[in-house]
């Protein structure tokens, strides 16, 4: 899909700026997220899924998340969506 | 989707955002076609990935540049107050230079905010897209804070006589035709028009509107019903 690059939050590429931190959750289990900055990903202890920033904006659609314990394993919960994952 | 965390003019948006369909399978509607529910989701991205190089141009060619003033008209109604937090889904192309604009990626029917902590909510044109739009409302209905309102801008239903008949040959034969000849697609722009005769009528969807909890709900027809816009309040 077409696709601009826009980086508007206030820490390029890297991190996310403090509002948006605050108030972002989980889009499932709707627990805080907790972002690494080695993966520059978000996580979610509740579930053990890290969902990826992509040009400086959170990618939070469920089928985006993948599973901690199994690197490049597809986020199956709840979903039967076969596309595959983006790293 | 945008969040937008202080007043001014309010633009257009980010990428489209598509509804992942989870719990159980049945048919839904894509266009007059139907299709399986997890089918949907795959379909309508399909869509937009063919529509977004031209969108803005066929905005402005089906409706005569119209599009603009609905939006400004969607804005008009949000009252804006300094510091407010307000949560635009379904944000299209994202054209623009709104610097105080934060872009997220998600699912309008799993959001990724927390309860009651949007002043407002829009969704402009993409309602119409979602599967489960009773999933959607009732997300819309749990980020908002108490006081908040939901609005939602969307392609509706005309009944008003003669001009009706003028407005299904327009869609029926003209725009897929424009689609074809702008766009060099056909198909999508026949979607565009059998999904929006699909989408709930003007009454209906505002009482699922209030079945997700919202007050006051209410409709402002433009151009006898070709678009209205929708709105409700958390109390």
């Amino acid at each position: 899909m077409a696709r601009a690059s826009f980086t508007i939050l206030k820490d390029a590429g890297n991190g996310l700026c403090k509002t948006l931190s605050e108030i972002l959750v989980c889009p499932l289990s709707k627990q805080p997220l907790r972002y690494c900055e080695e993966t520059n990903s978000l996580i979610s202890d509740a579930i053990g899924v890290s969902f990826p920033i992509k040009d400086g904006i959170p990618c939070l659609v469920p089928n985006d998340g993948k599973i901690m314990e199994a690197d490049d394993t597809p986020k199956t919960d709840d979903s039967v969506d076969s596309s595959s994952t983006k790293n | 989707m945008a969040l937008r965390m202080v007043t001014g003019k309010f633009r257009s948006k980010l990428l489209p955002m598509f509804s992942s369909s989870l719990l159980h399978s049945h048919a839904t509607s894509f266009g007059f076609k139907e299709v399986h529910e997890e089918e949907k989701s795959r379909m309508v991205s399909n869509v937009f990935s063919n529509v977004a190089s031209n969108y803005d141009l066929m905005n402005d060619l089906m409706s005569a540049g119209l599009h603009r003033l609905w939006k400004d008209r969607l804005v008009s109604k949000l009252n804006p107050f300094p510091g407010m937090k307000h949560l635009d889904v379904a944000g299209g192309t994202g054209s623009g230079e709104e610097k105080s604009l934060i872009w997220v990626e998600g699912d309008a029917e799993a959001l990724t905010f927390e309860d009651n902590s949007m002043d407002g909510y829009t969704i402009a044109f993409g309602i119409r897209n979602v599967t489960h739009i009773e999933k959607v409302l009732a997300e819309a209905f749990r980020v908002l804070k108490r006081g908040g309102r939901f609005l939602c801008l969307e392609l509706s239903h005309v009944e008003v006589p003669i001009f009706k008949e003028f407005y299904d040959y327009y869609s029926f034969s003209i725009i897929p035709a424009l689609g074809e000849l702008v766009a060099g697609d056909r198909d999508s722009y026949q979607y565009l028009v059998e999904s929006i005769r699909r989408f709930p009528p003007q009454e209906t969807f505002a009482s699922m509107i209030a079945d997700a909890g919202f007050q006051k709900v209410e409709y402002e027809n433009l151009v006898g019903g070709v678009v209205s816009i929708h709105s409700g309040l958390k109390l």
